[in-house]
Formats: structure tokens, sequence, C-alpha cells
């Protein structure tokens, strides 16, 4: 067993499962999504980037650009929160929640298959 | 991915993790902990405003306690992130700094900008491997012209020492073996501009590997190569090293020109030297016979020239094995043994009747010594002197200062260094083929072929060194003169010198050597027809090169030497000027 695979795998599929929890529920509905797993989200998602910099394999070119594509869509999922609450200062609406959920969707997308590209290397290890 | 980015990532990887880790604590902290508002009610951050003050607390900047005062908590917290964070970033900074400075990171920087200098090369260059002080020599004769280099050198104080504000072209250098291809491919051995490799390392056994290399990466392109041994340099031909430069050899070559005609030599040196230097002024050398110190490599190759030349030589040389070898061969017991560094064994040479001396062994300080005694003798002796190490120039150049003054002011010493020798063939090998052709024609001539020549030379060339270039009549090279010898017009050597700038005034050249159909025409008559296909070798200041590059490329100016008048360039005026002008333009033709 090798300790950085874990803390690697770890990362990903935790940024993954954290990633489902924000996305699941109502669309538009803004008591079905928590800011704090958001946040949880971000850091998560933020450290599976760092882990997979330096790798110089193809596959390892692939998980870095879906984890950018993942951290870029969660981004601009925090800053549309941002400016909602703080700039607007309407409170949070069903219009922006929906915008804030669709945005975490697509990286939810982006890590389902940063986890796919993780289990084709350990299945082809194997052989 | 680029080695530079992928040594920043790899590196960057626990600064990067901490800084995301200490922050998310930090801004976790800063939101769950409860505050009060300026009307007194409990007020938590957001995750913006948690971000905002992280991130101006991490980086020192410091705003305070906005939007509200904190509370105790806050600031209890408020001081754990001050320090975590603020450590953070030093800590990545240091990181950054240190990966700055460190030794791979700044070899892979290196390697990245030499690996895009080379593919940004749009000129014609030239590989040299090697950059002791044969190569400085090739680096710095070839920059001098502007012609573009790549350097490959082992040792990395030889490429500190090459100073690029003293050379006029910018000069990409690696370090690395180049008797290992993928360093030669690296430098551009493929690169489609590269013109040739020049093989001037230490070692012959490298150089042969850079011929072999060479000649399978890139088969086009031209190799010359230094070597001092006969096998190497065998096995060098055998896969077609166009160029094999052997210091002894050429010098020999020069020695015995010096010999057969003190004017031959001149043309030599004032032709194959730097350009824009000092002239040197003529050897002569009185007759009578010669003493041979030292008979290494360097010496037998002289004292095979000495032979043909039927001078005849003592030779001087401390091992005893040599001496049973030499006497095999020859009949005169000529050979003493010894170093020639005292007074016995000149004396027992004949030093105070001979003519000339040569001071050929492998040890710098023996032949300064072997000179200074011989001197002290005979003051008049002609001496040669090999130099080994470069450094050691300050000495000889001052002991030719001495000598100088000593005798009369007449030139009566001579050094051999075999870098400048060196140097010099292979420039000329690259720079001005023909230039070869000329001098191994000029050595079939008499002395006063010579005498005549080198008057002719001095007439045009000024006081210092003159340049030598090529002009081959064809329409990539001469496009004027093709064309014109197109439209059926008669144009001769002396119309190419003369000035562009003003026909009745003579361009400062001399036409050394006509090639035409293989034959070659030794210093070609002004009235020589030039016909397609010509090639032509000129010696002038390079000023005069400029002028005639005007006549052979520009239409305008060939046809004002020749005399005739201007031809409208664009295609409709062409058309009136050949409607109005058409008998004359036929007489042209015939």
């Amino acid at each position: 067993m090798n300790l950085e695979k874990v803390i690697f795998s770890f990362f990903m599929i935790l940024a993954l499962t954290l990633n489902f929890g924000f996305f699941y529920g109502d669309v538009g509905n803004p008591d079905h999504h928590n800011i704090y797993e958001l946040f949880a989200v971000i850091v998560i998602n933020l450290v599976a980037t760092v882990l997979k910099f330096g790798d110089r394999s193809q596959l390892g070119a692939m998980l870095l650009a879906t984890s950018l594509v993942a951290v870029v869509q969660l981004i601009s999922a925090s800053i549309v929160w941002t400016f909602v609450v703080h700039v607007q200062e309407t409170g949070m609406t069903a219009t922006a929640m929906a915008t804030i959920v669709s945005l975490s969707g697509g990286a939810f997308l982006a890590n389902i298959i940063s986890v796919i590209l993780l289990m084709m290397e350990a299945a082809m290890l194997r052989h | 991915m680029n080695m530079v980015t992928s040594i920043i990532l790899r590196r960057m990887r626990t600064p990067f993790l901490l800084l995301i880790a200490v922050y998310s604590v930090a801004i976790l902290g800063m939101v769950l902990i409860p505050g009060v508002d300026d009307q007194g009610n409990v007020w938590r951050m957001s995750f913006f405003h948690a971000f905002y003050f992280v991130s101006f607390t991490a980086t020192t900047i410091g705003f305070g306690e906005i939007p509200y005062p904190l509370t105790d908590a806050q600031r209890l917290w408020a001081l754990v992130t001050v320090y975590s964070t603020v450590i953070s970033w030093f800590y990545a900074l240091g990181k950054i700094l240190s990966l700055i400075q460190d030794k791979a990171f700044k070899e892979a920087v290196a390697a990245n900008k030499f690996k895009y200098d080379i593919k940004s090369l749009q000129q014609p260059f030239y590989l040299i491997c090697g950059f002791g002080e044969t190569g400085k020599a090739v680096v710095n004769s070839l920059t001098e012209e502007h012609y573009r280099v790549v350097v490959v050198e082992k040792n990395e104080n030889n490429l500190n020492a090459l100073n690029l504000d003293e050379l006029k072209e910018y000069v990409p250098s690696i370090i690395g073996n180049a008797s290992e291809p993928d360093i030669l491919e690296l430098a551009g051995i493929r690169h489609p501009m590269c013109q040739g490799v020049i093989a001037v390392t230490a070692s012959d056994e490298t150089n042969l590997k850079i011929a072999v290399s060479s000649k399978l990466l890139h088969p086009e392109i031209k190799v010359a190569c230094r070597s001092e041994f006969k096998d190497i340099e065998e096995n060098m031909r055998s896969f077609g090293t166009n160029h094999i430069v052997n210091p002894y050899e050429s010098f020999a070559d020069i020695f015995s020109m010096l010999v057969h005609s003190p004017s031959l030599h001149l043309i030599y040196d004032w032709l194959t030297g730097v350009p824009n230097t000092t002239l040197s002024d003529p050897i002569y050398i009185n007759k009578g016979p010669w003493i041979l110190c030292g008979y290494g490599r360097f010496g037998r190759e002289l004292y095979k020239h000495l032979k043909a030349q039927n001078i005849s030589t003592v030779v001087i040389d401390p091992k005893k094995s040599l001496k049973e070898e030499f006497d095999l061969d020859e009949d005169e017991n000529r050979f003493i043994i010894g170093t020639g560094t005292d007074h016995k064994t000149l004396n027992q040479a004949g030093i105070s009747s001979a003519a000339g001396l040569i001071a050929g062994s492998d040890n710098d300080s023996n032949n300064l010594s072997i000179i200074m005694t011989a001197v002290d003798i005979n003051p008049h002796i002609f001496s040669i002197a090999r130099q080994n190490k470069w450094n050691n120039h300050i000495l000889y150049s001052s002991l030719e200062h001495q000598n100088i003054i000593s005798s009369d002011a007449s030139v009566n010493f001579l050094t051999m260094h075999p870098r400048e020798i060196i140097a010099r063939r292979i420039r000329a090998y690259f720079l001005t083929p023909l230039l070869e052709n000329f001098l191994n024609i000029a050595r079939q001539q008499d002395n006063e072929w010579s005498n005549i020549t080198i008057s002719r030379l001095s007439a045009v060339v000024g006081d210092s060194r003159p340049h030598v270039w090529s002009a081959t009549i064809n329409h990539s090279t001469a496009p004027a003169v093709s064309q014109a010898l197109d439209y059926g017009r008669t144009i001769k050597i002396t119309h190419l010198t003369q000035d562009p700038g003003d026909r009745k005034a003579k361009l400062r050249c001399v036409p050394l050597l006509l090639i035409r159909d293989n034959q070659e025409i030794l210093l070609p008559d002004d009235d020589i027809e030039i016909k397609m296909g010509d090639e032509l070798l000129f010696c002038g200041t390079y000023q005069v090169k400029d002028n005639m590059h005007w006549t052979l490329n520009v239409m305008r100016s060939l046809n004002y030497v020749m005399s005739f008048k201007d031809e409208p360039d664009s295609y409709i005026w062409r058309l009136y000027y050949r409607h109005k002008e058409k008998p004359k333009h036929r007489k042209n033709k015939q």
C-alpha cells in the first residue's frame, strides 16, 4: 500500500462526495444547499489540484485539467454567492441559488471524470 | 509539460498545500466565531468577509478590524490566524527564493533558454564542439565576420570565459559532452540552418565521435576536425570528414612555405589572418644548417620538410630510443641526446654557425630556455618556438619583443600557436573555401611570382589584413550579373572591380582566383569575360566587399559601372522602354 496514493485518492473522492452533497437537493431552494459545504468543497478541490502538480504523465495532465475545471466552476459559484449577498444585497434568491447549484453541478461532473480516470489508472496498474 | 514549470509545480506543492490548509482553517474559524455589530447584535462574518480579513492579515497588510471591531474571542482567533498564515507565507516565499537559487533549476532554465535560442535561429550557423583555446579562436574569428555559432563545451569554467560582450554576435552555449549524440541533437545538429560542425575538443577520440555522429545525424553538413594522431585522422577520413586539421602538419606546411619563399608565407599570412588586424612584416631566413630541438610529433613533421628542402639539420632530443630509431633511417650521425637548454649541447650541434633553431618540445619552459640560451650564443639566429599552453603567450611575446630589439629590428622569431593555426585553417575552410585552392596553386609558383603578387596585394590592402570573399555567378548569389548575362551582355572582371559609386574609380581589390568548369585561373586578368557558374575569389577591404555586393546584386549599379542607362524596374515601364528603344535593345542582344 502506498500512502501517497491513499492520500491522493482520499482527497479526490472526498472532493467528489462533498460536491455531490452540496449539489443534491432542489435546485432553486437555498435551504437545500449549505454554504459550509460549498466552502469545504472548494478547499478540498484546491488541495486535490495541488496534489496533482508536477505529475508529468499523460494521465496526470488529464487529472490536473479536470481538477482545474472543477476549481474554476466552484470559485465562480462562490463569486456569484458573494455578489448576490454582499454587492447586490438582495439576499439569496431562488434564481441565484439555481445558478450557484448548476455551477457546482459542472464541477461535480469534472470531479466524476477525475475519479473515473483514477479508477482507470488503478485498473491498468493491476494488469 | 515544460521542464521548468514542472519543477516549479513539484517543488511548490508542499507550500501551496500548507497555505490552503492554513487559510481554510483560519477562514472557517472567523466564520464560526460570533462577533458583535455596531448596534450590539450578534453578527457573524460571512465567508466573503472572513476571506477578506484573512487575506489582508496573512499578507501583513492589516487593514484593521473591519467591518466591525472584533470581540475578544475573534481577536484570539485572529492571533492564531496572524501567526499561522504569516509564517506559511514566509515559508512559501522562502521556497520560491531557494528554488530560483537552486542549481538544478538554474540548469533547467538555461537548457530551456538554449533550446529556445536554437529553435529561433534563422540564419545559417556553425556548431562548435569544444571551447578550449582553439574553440575560442574559432568562435572569435567566425563571429567577427558576423556568422552565428553555437558552442558545446564539457567544462563549465571554460564556458564562463565566453564573454558575450566581446563577441559581435550572440553565442548560445550549452554545458555537455559533445561526444554524446543527444547533446549534439540538442545543440541543433539537425537544424536545417546548421552549416557545419567544427570538432575542436582537446581529445582526438571525442573529435572522432563527433565527426561520426555528425555524418550520421545530418549527412549533408560539412565537418571539420582537429586531430593530432595519424591513425585517428585516417579513421576520420574514412567516413568522409570534410576537413581535418593537424596543427603540427599545418605548421610544418607553413614552415616550408617560409623556407621556400618569404613572400609566399606573407601571402598566406595576410589572406588567412583575421581581417583588420595589423599586417605582419616579411620574414627572411638566412641559408644554412638548422637545429631541431625535440623530435616528437611536431619535430618529425618539421624534419620531413627540412629534409625535403635539402637543409642539413641537427636533431636534439633527450630520448635515447628516438636516437636509435633516427640513426636507423639516416646515415649521418646528427642526433644529439639532450634537451638543448644548455650551452654544451647547443655548441655541439653547431649553434654558432646555424641559420635557424626550432624549440619544438612539448614543454614551454624548456622551449623558452632553449631559445634564450641559443640567442645568448648566436644573436642572429632565427628561432621558432612551439607554444603549448595558451596562457604562456605573455612569456613568448616578451621573448619575441626582446629578440627584435636586440637584433637590428628584423624579425627573427616565430611562435607556433596550435590554436591560431587551427582556427585559421578552419575559418578559411568554411568562409572562403576557394582560398585553399588559391594557396595550393600559389605554392607551386616560383619566388618571383610570390614577390609580384605580394606587391600587388600591398598596393590595395593598406596597413591591415584584407578581407577575402568569393562571388559565385548564379541567380541566387549574383542576380544582377546573371540577368545581364541572360540578356547576352558581355561582362568582364574589370566591371566588377569598378566602384559602383564612381565608375571612373577602381575598387581596391585583387581578383585572386577564377574557377570555371573545374579549371583554375590564378590572378585572372581584368578583361576576362564572366560566364554563368564562374566562381571568383577576391581580396580587399570590407568596404570594397560591400561595394562589389551592389554591382553583383543590383541591376542599377551594374548598369552604371557598365555605362548603360538605367533600366526601369516595374513591368509597365519596362514594356514602354522596350517599345521605345527597340533598335538599341536588339543591338545589345547581338
